[in-house]
This record gives structure tokens, C-alpha cells and sequence, in this order.
């Protein structure tokens, strides 16, 4: 073991830091269905997260389990891929794990969470659009192009083709109207739009203020509606 | 005038955004004015076919074998923690400074240099302070930082006088700071992934090293990382970094299916899986789909791989 040690002071994660964005707030949990389950999960969530803290692997296990679900509803939805969706979900919760003594209940554990699985969203759909000219497409029967890789999540779709074609040609007009939108427009326009979320809860998970998120959402709706009006 | 503003938030309004003395307002509007009417109903619209793409629920299938694989993942991480927590329970703050083994030898070794030394202090004589036990790095006799010191190398007396000399090694941390294109941080980067022993350094050194610009040196290290690390997580990681060198570089190919064939975590094989998907013509990967589909221990990689070579073209 060598006498020197030296170490590279790089930015790695502001993850503690950014919390204090939200300090403000009062967050509130809008997704989780019945805000009484939802209370409840917030005061069990204090001494799980303290527990887990510790070292306790089954804690953060459990912890796990309360937000789990939503990420992975989030994920999937966002990027059309049940293995992307996957990946997120992995990256989320590891990261969550290995920066979980950097929290330090500045914000709730869903805002924090939420953050960590937003950020990873934004990586994605900024490789996304990197990559769109190496992804191998195909071209199916209505002339609409789709990403072979992710035909694969669609094997389980399901005995009515012709209602999935039909379900597959209008969100093919969404999905490519949505793909027109920056990252952080399409991440504001996901949580707000599909995910229900207020826009001052979006505004803490971009770590930006609720007036900019509006703003966002204004610029993406506009996006999309004249992508929508032009293809008709 | 009252129009444009209404317009700007009626989007606000479909969405349940605005204010209530806002809302007020816009209701009123609307109920007198056709034309902001006609625009809340095209928002209307527009908000459901949007919704016409809907939220599917993941299936349960997903989730559970997403947290099968998230167990694994904590599973190997956990590994270092235990050690750490068995060996060094009441210090947890060591943890989070990245504890070295080095500070431990220094603060042991340090008792006996500083004892060695006051030894030598005392017998050389009640001279004043100055004259006695000089240093060879420092001019006064200021102390020298007790944590830092490593080692006593050696401590020899001048035959007859008073002077001592000293050698002792120290522990310098040193900082560097600079973009990811600078040669020195990359250099330091490209030692962190392989050398440093704890798997939080490794795995933020080569998430640094993804991110840096394409360079031979930086591919080789990532497939090193994706070949010899020992936490799946790092692993994972290189692979991710590697992903967009697999289409054109033969070397990244072959150390990717190579992980496919040998790694011993499944999430990594799974990864690595994906990754080949889109080059399935290739003879290469179709020869190691082949026996991922037969012999690998996974079953859900097993199912995967003769799927995507069923979906293969036919080839010779």
C-alpha cells in the first residue's frame, strides 16, 4: 500500500447539497394512492431511513418497497423500454444506497429519491438523442419507425392486434411529438402531465424553482401541440 | 387585452396549476367571452389525447425481477460494508473519510517516533531547544503534523554532538482539480478504477471515465475494470461506458461478450446481453447466444437469449 495517498477533489453527485432547494416547501406525496397510507409511510420512512443508515440492509430494503413501484410506473413510461426502465430503476436505488448517509432530512425521502431518479431520466433522454442516428430501427406495417430493442418489452401485448396497432399508431404520434421536446422539457411535461405531480414538487426535483417549471411545461405543451397539429 | 392573459393560463387552469384568485378571474372571463372558450375547450382536447397514451402499470413480472436484481446488486455491496462494520464498529465517521490503512500505521508508528524522539531530546543534553534534534526538512524546530507522519525511516546522532537527524516518511494528500479533459486528472482517474480498494472511489472513478473524452486509454481501462473488478456494481458501470464503443470497436465487442460468457453476476450478463442485442447478425454473438441459451445458469438470460435468436435472420 503505497505511503501517499492522493486524492482527486471532482464533483462527484451534489446530491446532499441539492436538498436544500426545497427547504421551503412542505412537500407534499400527490401520487401515492390515499394520502392516509401516504402519512403513514412518511413517519415509518423516518426511523426505516435511520435504520438503513446504520448499515441495515433489510431496512433500506423495505424503504425500497414504499417508492419501488412509482419509479418503476415512472421509468417505464418515460423511456418505452422495460430493460431501460430496469436499468434506471437499478441505478436509482444503488445510488439512493451507497449516497443514503449524505441525506440528512433536509427534504422527504420521496423528493430526494425522486431527484436521484429524475437525474437518471435526463441522462437517458440526453443519450437518447445522441444516439438516434446508431439505434437499429425498423419500419412497421403504418410506415412509422420504432426502435427494434424495444419491440422485446411489446412480446407480452396481448390477443386484440388490431387495438394494439391502433394504440401503437396514436402513441407513435405522441411518442414522436414528445421526442421534439428538450430532456427537461419532456421530464416536466412526464411528471406534470402523466404522473400527476404539482409543479412546485417538479420545480424541487429539477432542482429549479416552481415559476421556471411553469414556464417549462408552457414552452413543452406549446412544442407539442403544433407537433400534434402538423402530423395530422 | 384581459385575453392574452387569460390564454397564457389556461393551461394552468386545465392542469389545476393556478391560483385560486386567478382562477376566479378566468372563470369569469370565460363565461363572457367565446373566443377564450373555444381556446379552453382546444386545451381541453389536447390534454386528452395526450392521456391517450397512458401510464401502464409495470407488470409484476418486472417488478420483481428488478428487485431480484437490485437484492444481488446490494448483496455485493454490502460484502466491504460487513468487514468494515466487524473491524472497525465504533468509528463509522472512518467510513465516510474514506478510511486508509496507512493513517492507522501512522498514528501506531507515531507513539513510537514521538517516544524515540523525546528519548533522543532528553538524552542529548539540557541545551536550548534550538540546537538540538534538527530536522532535515524544516529549518526551525516547528513540530511536524503528528497524523501525517507514516514512519520514522531512521534516527542517527552525530558522534559527540548534540545534533540528530531524523528521516521520517509522511502521508501528503494532495488535491488536483480540472476538467475531464485534463491529462492529470485522467491520469488520476485511470489509477483510482484500478487500483483503489474501495468500490465507492472505483465505481466514481470510472462513472468520470465514461463521461471523459474518447480515448484508447480510457477504453482499455473500462474493459479492465469490466474484466478484473470484483464488485458487480463497477462492473456495470465499465459496461455502461463501453456501450457505445460496442459497434465499432472489435476489442470492446469482444471483452463485452466475454463478460457475457464469464461474469458471475447475472445482472452484468443480463446488461452485457443487451448490449449485444443489436449486433445479433454478427457470427460472433450469434455463436455465444447459442450457448448462453443452453448452458447459462440464469434462467430469465437463458430465455433471452433464444429469443433474440429466434428473432435472427437465418444465416450461414
Amino acid at each position: 500500500m503505497p505511503a501517499d495517498s492522493l486524492v482527486a477533489a471532482i464533483p462527484v453527485g451534489e446530491i446532499s447539497r441539492s436538498c436544500r432547494a426545497g427547504q421551503a416547501s412542505g412537500t407534499q406525496n400527490p401520487t401515492v394512492r390515499g394520502s392516509l397510507a401516504a402519512q403513514g409511510n412518511r413517519i415509518d420512512d423516518t426511523s426505516l431511513i435511520r435504520e438503513a443508515q446504520r448499515g441495515n440492509r433489510a431496512a433500506f430494503e423495505v424503504l425500497v418497497r414504499h417508492y419501488d413501484q412509482s419509479v418503476l410506473r415512472l421509468a417505464l413510461h418515460l423511456t418505452g423500454s422495460e430493460s431501460d426502465a430496469q436499468d434506471i430503476y437499478q441505478d436509482a436505488f444503488l445510488k439512493a444506497y451507497k449516497n443514503l448517509g449524505s441525506f440528512r432530512f433536509e427534504c422527504s425521502f420521496y423528493t430526494w429519491i425522486y431527484r436521484i431518479v429524475t437525474n437518471l431520466c435526463l441522462d437517458h433522454l440526453r443519450k437518447r438523442n445522441v444516439r438516434k442516428e446508431d439505434s437499429p430501427v425498423s419500419v412497421d406495417q403504418s410506415g412509422e419507425e420504432y426502435s427494434v430493442i424495444d419491440q422485446f418489452a411489446d412480446v407480452r401485448a396481448g390477443a386484440n392486434p388490431e387495438r394494439d396497432l391502433m394504440r401503437r399508431e396514436l402513441g407513435g404520434k405522441i411518442g414522436a411529438a414528445l421526442e421534439k421536446l428538450t430532456p427537461r422539457e419532456r421530464m416536466v411535461f412526464e411528471l406534470k402531465h402523466y404522473h400527476g405531480l404539482r409543479l412546485r414538487t417538479v420545480g424541487e426535483m429539477l432542482n429549479t424553482t416552481e415559476e421556471t417549471a411553469k414556464n417549462t411545461l408552457f414552452r413543452a405543451t406549446q412544442k407539442l401541440r403544433s407537433a400534434l397539429a402538423e402530423m395530422r | 387585452m384581459k385575453c392574452d392573459w387569460v390564454q397564457q393560463n389556461i393551461l394552468f387552469y386545465v392542469y389545476n396549476e393556478i391560483e385560486d384568485d386567478a382562477r376566479y378571474e378566468v372563470e369569469q372571463h370565460l363565461a363572457r367571452c367565446p373566443q377564450c372558450a373555444n381556446e379552453l375547450k382546444a386545451a381541453r382536447k389536447f390534454h386528452a389525447t395526450l392521456s391517450q397514451h397512458p401510464v401502464a402499470e409495470p407488470t409484476p413480472n418486472l417488478l420483481a425481477s428488478s428487485r431480484m436484481l437490485l437484492q444481488e446488486a446490494l448483496e455485493s455491496t454490502q460484502q466491504g460494508g460487513i468487514l468494515q462494520r466487524l473491524v472497525f464498529e465504533p468509528a463509522n465517521w472512518l467510513r465516510q473519510i474514506r478510511f486508509s490503512p496507512a493513517l492507522a500505521s501512522a498514528i501506531f508508528i507515531l507513539g513510537f517516533g514521538g517516544g524515540i524522539g523525546a528519548t533522543y531530546n532528553y538524552m542529548a543534553g539540557r541545551q536550548p531547544v534550538e540546537n538540538v534534534a534538527s530536522l532535515p526538512n524544516s529549518s526551525s524546530s516547528t513540530p511536524v503534523e503528528a497524523s501525517a507522519i507514516t514512519g520514522i525511516r531512521s534516527v542517527t546522532q552525530e558522534p559527540g554532538s548534540n545534533q540528530v537527524s531524523i528521516k521520517y516518511d509522511t502521508i501528503s494528500t494532495q488535491e488536483a482539480q480540472g476538467s475531464l479533459n485534463d491529462q492529470r486528472i485522467q491520469q488520476l482517474l485511470l489509477f483510482a478504477a484500478r487500483n483503489n480498494y474501495n468500490s465507492g472511489v472505483r465505481m466514481d472513478s470510472v462513472d468520470l471515465l465514461t463521461q471523459a473524452p474518447d480515448d484508447n486509454r480510457v477504453r482499455e481501462a473500462l474493459i479492465y475494470s469490466l474484466q478484473n473488478d470484483t464488485n458487480p456494481g463497477v462492473r456495470l458501470k465499465a459496461l455502461d461506458g463501453l456501450s457505445s464503443f460496442v459497434r465499432q470497436d472489435p476489442t470492446v465487442r469482444d471483452a463485452v461478450l466475454r463478460a457475457l460468457i464469464n461474469d458471475a453476476h447475472a445482472g452484468v450478463r443480463l446488461q452485457a446481453l443487451r448490449m449485444v442485442e443489436p449486433m445479433k447478425a454478427d457470427s460472433n454473438v450469434r455463436s455465444v447466444l447459442l450457448r448462453l441459451s443452453q448452458t447459462d445458469q440464469n434462467a430469465s438470460i437463458r430465455s433471452q437469449a433464444q429469443t433474440m435468436l429466434a428473432q435472427m435472420p437465418e444465416m450461414d
